[in-house]
């Protein structure tokens, strides 16, 4: 039975291991934690912009497994500092002996498979967020003027302060505002001729006019704000044409919230690929130095050569193995318990 | 009678040097945190000097730079010290110096605790500066075509939206104000003519606001000219509409703003003020029962150690004498020289 990339592992190169283990496992515990930052910052985001994202978008799910995959990432970093620690000390050693090979299956198990489902979300979600934008938008310019209806009474307040906040008019641009009715009828006038003329010549019976809320307003503009008759050229004299789009911002809100967000989850997606490639390398590490201080028996000292694997045997035997230990275990009363070494293999061979 | 005067051995010395050492680098760090306030605070203040007249105090926060600088340096020295103290070759270099740096740790402490109080103390002249700075800024808030001013009207609207105020007490300002540039009025039109003439200086007067005084959780589109006028909008009555524009002043506004920021400013210096203030009677005691091991072949034996040799009176007695004594010395030194060299005592 001969074990699966096998490497031979003298004193010095040990320590070196165990060294340069200590670093990554350092490095992978600061990724682990920049990690459930960024994902909790991204949460944070969700929050005040749920409303312009369809309800059915499934978006929120990748900063809540960023953040399961970030704590799963700390806390193997940790265990392999403990870990590497401890492998240079004869005395720290012992207690880690039993605990390293179940830790070392559920660092693979839990934290690969959750950073693996993490990445692929990063890369399989900002697609569906055009859609989810699209629809959030539109309902909630809709509902702008639904001010004393309960469930959207905070639509206008949530759509102005996002024009505010992000320096955005409309979804795509300031005229989409020209085909929503974004005043409330409780505040229009039914006898002033000029509204009931709107009303008559609109096919639903709506308001519409060519105006835009006050949080389209650009600051940078030099003159007061124009708001209201904005397609009509006459309607304001000396508008400077050198100027046209300084009045408003030019910016729909459905582009820079879609950048907005694409940028924060292509952040965390590039930080999942750097904490895989990191938990993958200290994994790889620590299962070496577990196999070789167990060939010296678990007595560090020892300057002796021993070889380190990543398993015993190959996947045939190992299955073989495992399979036979199965129907050893089924039937009754087995005289003698398993090796210790058999039921870490039985579950690598899982992984 | 010493003044609390407490026995240690050789373990107590060891573990007070050590506590000492640890407890000088957190407080490097405390001094690194006090530094950062300082710059924020200059910071904060620098980005509004323009609604602040460009005259706005730096005496706070330069003054918590400097003592964070002074922080970190007198702490680091003072963990240098503390980490040679166990060794008796080491700390013989320092024992000269121990008693003038205590000294200068007790004054840099009484600074501290200074620094700390003006934080809570000068928000007065930040008032008057801020009311000066938002009337000019109301005032030059049409010349968006000079040069040098063209900005205020930028930095007005962003303050007024980002703190949700509305001109320098209420909104009634900008009734009293021409915020509409000359450029933009059409002076062909009748209404432009009126207003005009009907003001005493010429200026183009309404009682209108900027849209950046527009609340956003009013439930109707913003009304931001005639507001004075019930008749001009449906359903509208200007006693009682409250949620169409921010109340709030953006003077009390910014007020608030930096009276809470020097606030807590304030209270983290007070507690950074304790933490050295136990840090320095900590170092005290260390320096005199270090002293009170009197021979240095013998550095196991115990020793007391104290905060001053001989009670508060006594000791301030003792000050005067050697002040005294001092200046006595200057005295019959100065004799054969200059007789207009006057003592030093006071």
């Amino acid at each position: 039975m001969a074990p699966v990339l096998p490497l031979v592992l003298p004193l010095q190169p040990r320590i070196r291991l165990a060294q340069g283990l200590w670093l990554l496992s350092w490095l992978l515990a600061l990724a682990g934690g920049v990690i459930l930052l960024c994902s909790g910052h991204l949460l944070v985001q969700l929050r005040h912009l749920g409303t312009f994202l369809a309800p059915s978008c499934q978006f929120p799910v990748l900063p809540q497994a960023a953040l399961a995959a970030g704590a799963v990432a700390l806390g193997t970093g940790l265990v392999g500092v403990g870990a590497s620690r401890a492998s240079l000390n004869a005395a720290l050693y012992p207690p880690w002996r039993g605990v390293l090979g179940p830790l070392l299956v559920a660092g693979t198990a839990g934290g690969g498979g959750l950073l693996v489902v993490a990445l692929g979300l990063a890369l399989a979600l900002p697609g569906s967020l055009d859609e989810a934008l699209e629809e959030g938008l539109v309902t909630a310019l809709a509902h702008y003027k639904d001010t004393e209806v309960p469930g959207h009474c905070q639509a206008k307040r949530l759509v102005d302060e996002l024009q505010l906040r992000y320096h955005c008019c409309g979804r795509h641009g300031y005229k989409d505002w020209f085909g929503v009715q974004w005043v409330s009828s409780r505040y229009l006038d039914p006898g002033d001729r000029d509204v009931a003329d709107r009303i008559q010549s609109n096919v639903e019976g709506l308001y519409l006019t060519d105006g835009v809320p006050f949080s389209c307003c650009n600051p940078h503009s030099p003159r007061p704000c124009l708001q209201n008759r904005l397609s009509d050229s006459y309607a304001h004299p000396l508008f400077d044409p050198r100027q046209p789009n300084q009045n408003l911002w030019t910016q729909g809100c459905h582009e820079v919230l879609l950048e907005h967000l694409q940028d924060l989850a292509g952040t965390l997606g590039s930080m999942l690929a750097v904490t895989f490639l990191l938990q993958a390398l200290v994994l790889l590490g620590l299962r070496y130095l577990q196999t070789a201080l167990e060939g010296l028996g678990g007595v560090i000292d020892a300057g002796g050569e021993t070889q380190g694997y990543l398993f015993p045997s190959g996947l045939k035997d190992m299955l073989k193995t495992a399979w036979l230990q199965g129907g050893v275990a089924c039937r009754p009363a087995p005289e003698e318990a398993p090796p210790a070494e058999a039921p870490p293999k039985e579950d690598l061979s899982e992984a | 009678m010493a003044l609390l005067k407490v026995k240690f051995d050789q373990k107590k010395r060891v573990k007070l040097a050590q506590g000492l050492w640890l407890m000088n680098w957190f407080s490097v760090l405390a001094g690194i945190i006090i530094f950062s306030l300082g710059l924020f605070l200059k910071i904060e203040l620098r980005k509004r000097s323009d609604v602040m007249n460009n005259s706005e105090s730096h005496f706070v926060p330069n003054s918590l730079i400097g003592m964070g600088v002074l922080s970190c340096v007198f702490n680091s020295l003072a963990g240098k010290i503390c980490y040679d103290a166990l060794d008796p070759a080491k700390y013989a270099r320092w024992k000269p110096w121990l008693k003038p740096y205590l000294a200068i740790c007790v004054l840099f402490n009484i600074i501290l605790f200074l620094v700390a109080l003006c934080c809570f103390l000068l928000r007065g002249s930040l008032e008057n500066t801020l009311g000066q700075g938002l009337k000019n800024g109301m005032k030059y808030y049409r010349d968006t075509d000079t040069p040098g001013r063209c900005f205020m009207k930028k930095t007005i609207d962003m303050l007024q939206i980002e703190f949700k105020c509305c001109g320098n007490n209420g909104f009634r300002d900008w009734f009293e104000i021409q915020w509409i540039s000359n450029r933009y009025l059409d002076f062909s039109s009748k209404e432009v003519k009126d207003r005009i003439k009907s003001n005493v200086d010429g200026r183009y007067l309404v009682d209108g606001v900027p849209f950046s005084c527009c609340n956003p959780s009013s439930p109707r589109p913003c009304i931001q000219y005639q507001i004075t006028n019930n008749s001009a909008h449906y359903s509208y009555d200007h006693q009682t509409e409250e949620l169409n524009l921010w109340v709030r002043g953006c003077r009390a506004a910014l007020l608030s703003y930096y009276s809470s920021l020097m606030n807590s400013m304030g209270v983290v210096t007070l507690l950074i003020w304790l933490f050295e203030v136990t840090i320095t009677i900590g170092l005290r005691y260390l320096q005199t029962s270090l002293d009170g091991v009197s021979n240095p072949e013998e550095s196991e034996s115990d020793s007391e150690g104290w905060l001053l040799e001989k009670s508060v009176p006594e000791t301030w007695k003792a000050f005067l004498e050697s002040v005294k004594k001092l200046g006595k010395g200057n005295q019959v030194e100065a004799e054969g020289a200059d007789a207009g060299q006057a003592p030093e005592a006071g």
